[in-house]
């Protein structure tokens, strides 16, 4: 048994099934992220962790006791909000003691604490403001804080920088990561975000449809994704729909008959057979892409035209077209003078870059 | 200089003469001697007020006025704001409902609301009667709209679901729920509501004379009495009632003003006296 177990777990609204047969182990110390588009069961899951919601089947277990049926008051879990839900009539310092106070402690106890608390976020000097006189940023700081007061089991986060704007929340996410490592607090963390759920976790739950997808390590998730869903939600994807020729040596062919060929590793998982329908899936900053006559060792090597050329930042998005097909490739800012819209260009990437799945149960 | 412009001054001052003439003609007349033969009054003098308190009457009435007004306020509270907070945290669905139902006493005239009671509970088989507690029942009912739409307006505002929940992940029981963080927070839409409750059921005489009569006279059955009798104790008793009809409205725009500073952008440093427990350790943060 894990620190947190969800054991089949199921959860209807009404005839909507919210979330079906969920089963996860957390770690003790663990940052676990719940990934996935909105109304996929990724909130709902939290909230039956954190007793909100009851689930119709199965069990949750919290070092080794059930807590299925707990009031969420018994339980011993901090929860953000994406709203905050910070007190309007309290002051920030009375909301970050109110579970200090619950708790009966005794006032120069909460005053310990509260401030080291405060010291914590680096908000010591807004304890006297109330909530409506904070900005998004310091009042979901204040809500952490508060959240954290009576040291919870576990700590659960609602997507809570949603309602942020983007600096900061690229800041106050690494601010809860620093402090979860810090306290060694097991957290759940909800998010439609994947650039998030990636650079926060040590292990990410990607959901769809009220099921799992796949669990596993952000690098897991992002080099060797699990299913179609997965690949295509999380980062962006090149697909190249295709027939398998040959099982042993990993050649896919297109399923035009003056297609392209493309040579992935040798398919090993034993369910594919010579004919079936697969897809290549290869990430844009896998592709190569060069002058058409620059020598590569790639092995795999095509003609494309560049058709956009889209500035991101560090990288630059190069939109080929590739046989008909639309091909996105990511390129070094400073090498995007080296190519002209509308000009062939040669695009190449290894077999080690391709991933190959089976289209025959896929559904989108 | 700022140009004046002609017509809001005809429109709004024409609105201001049509509504508040009637109204400081009957304060004035509650103070004047005679008006009846020349413009303005023949004389001043505070007789009428005199004459209304010294009659024994004035008291026991206003004692049963405030009685059943503070009776109301005190019912409709409790069967209210517990509704409407469980409605808007565990049934979403029967918001619109609860809407509906909350505005359908204006829909009915008193007359026929007290009639139908009298009808129900006067006669075989409930002879429950005709009496003040039938009364406040009936208030509550009829004065329905005035409570549950502010108190529902104050639990909107604040999104009272996740609040509570906040709360409950904190530890925090049911009754240390509602009394720190859910009545603290819709404070502002009970006063407001039990403010206009009071108000009204102070005034009220339709339902008053039709369900009790006599048996319970209160403020407005007397003032109605010497409407007949002697139209100047008649303006006292109606300037008494208007009165405390404004000290509530007064207060009830303080109080709405209060709470919405409180809930959206920020609040000056005047208000925070209005809220105990902002002192304490808050200043003794390092």
């Amino acid at each position: 048994m894990s620190y947190l177990d969800l054991l089949h777990l199921d959860k209807y609204f009404a005839d909507v099934i919210a979330v079906r047969d969920f089963n996860l182990h957390v770690d003790e110390g663990e940052f676990v992220s719940l990934l996935g588009p909105s109304g996929c069961g990724k909130t709902t899951t939290l909230r039956m962790v954190a007793g909100f919601e009851m689930p119709d089947k199965g069990e949750i277990y919290l070092a080794g006791e059930e807590v299925t049926s707990l009031p969420p008051n018994k339980r011993g879990m901090g929860m953000v909000f994406q709203s905050y839900a910070l007190f309007p009539n309290m002051t920030a310092w009375d909301n970050v003691a109110f579970g200090l106070r619950v708790a009966k402690m005794s006032s120069s106890q909460i005053r310990s604490r509260v401030s080291e608390l405060f010291e914590m976020i680096g908000l010591s000097q807004v304890g006297n403001r109330y909530p409506s006189e904070l900005s998004g940023g310091q009042q979901q700081r204040i809500a952490l804080a508060r959240a954290l007061a009576n040291e919870p089991k576990v700590l659960l986060l609602d997507e809570p920088l949603s309602a942020l704007d983007a600096v900061v929340r690229v800041s106050l996410r690494k601010e809860i990561r620093r402090i979860q490592t810090r306290l060694g607090i097991t957290t759940i963390y909800v998010t439609h975000d994947q650039e998030e759920a990636l650079s926060i976790s040590d292990r990410v739950v990607v959901m769809r449809q009220a099921v799992i997808e796949q669990v596993g390590t952000p690098e897991e998730i992002y080099v060797k994704p699990a299913t179609r869903f997965v690949a295509t939600f999380v980062g962006a994807i090149n697909q190249f729909p295709g027939l398998l020729r040959d099982v042993s040596l990993g050649v896919i062919e297109s399923r035009n008959v003056s297609g392209w060929t493309i040579a992935a590793q040798p398919i090993s998982d034993g369910k594919l057979k010579n004919g079936a329908y697969v897809t290549v899936y290869v990430r844009p900053e896998e592709i190569h892409v060069s002058a058409t006559d620059n020598p590569v060792d790639d092995d795999n090597r095509f003609t494309a035209v560049v058709k956009t050329i889209t500035l991101l930042g560090p990288v630059t998005r190069l939109n080929l077209d590739f046989q008909g097909q639309p091909v996105i490739a990511d390129i070094k800012t400073v090498d995007r003078g080296r190519f002209v819209l509308n000009e062939p260009v040669q695009l190449s990437f290894n077999r080690q870059a391709c991933r190959v799945m089976d289209d025959s149960k896929a559904v989108d | 200089m700022k140009k004046i412009n002609f017509t809001s001054v005809l429109i709004i001052g024409g609105f201001l003469l049509y509504m508040l003439l009637p109204i400081l003609a009957t304060y004035v007349f509650s103070i004047a001697t005679r008006w009846d033969r020349t413009i303005l009054p023949e004389g001043y003098t505070l007789e009428w007020y005199r004459t209304a308190i010294a009659d024994k009457w004035f008291f026991i009435v206003f004692k049963h006025s405030l009685i059943l007004s503070l009776s109301t306020v005190l019912v409709s509270v409790s069967i209210i704001v517990p509704t409407a907070y469980w409605v808007h945290l565990r049934l979403p669905k029967a918001r619109p409902i609860m809407d509906t139902i909350s505005i359908l006493p204006f829909a009915i005239p008193g007359v026929v609301l007290a009639l139908g009671l009298i009808r129900l509970y006067a006669h075989p088989p409930l002879m429950i009667g005709r009496n003040p507690y039938m009364l406040v029942a009936a208030y509550v009912i009829f004065t329905m709209p005035f409570m549950y739409r502010p108190v529902a307006n104050s639990l909107e505002a604040v999104n009272i679901r996740v609040l509570t929940e906040a709360a409950q992940s904190l530890g925090s029981s049911w009754p240390r729920t509602i009394l720190t963080v859910i009545l603290p927070n819709i404070l502002p839409g009970i006063l407001s509501g039990g403010l206009l409750v009071f108000a009204t059921i102070f005034g009220e005489f339709t339902i008053a004379t039709f369900l009790v009569g006599a048996r319970y006279k209160t403020f407005p059955m007397q003032l109605v009495y010497y409407t007949r009798r002697d139209g100047r104790i008649a303006s006292a008793y109606s300037v008494i009632s208007f009165t405390i009809a404004w000290v509530s409205s007064l207060f009830i725009l303080w109080i709405v003003t209060w709470g919405a500073k409180r809930t959206s952008s920020g609040r000056s440093s005047k208000d925070k006296t209005l809220t105990p427990n902002v002192v304490g350790d808050v200043n003794e943060l390092p």
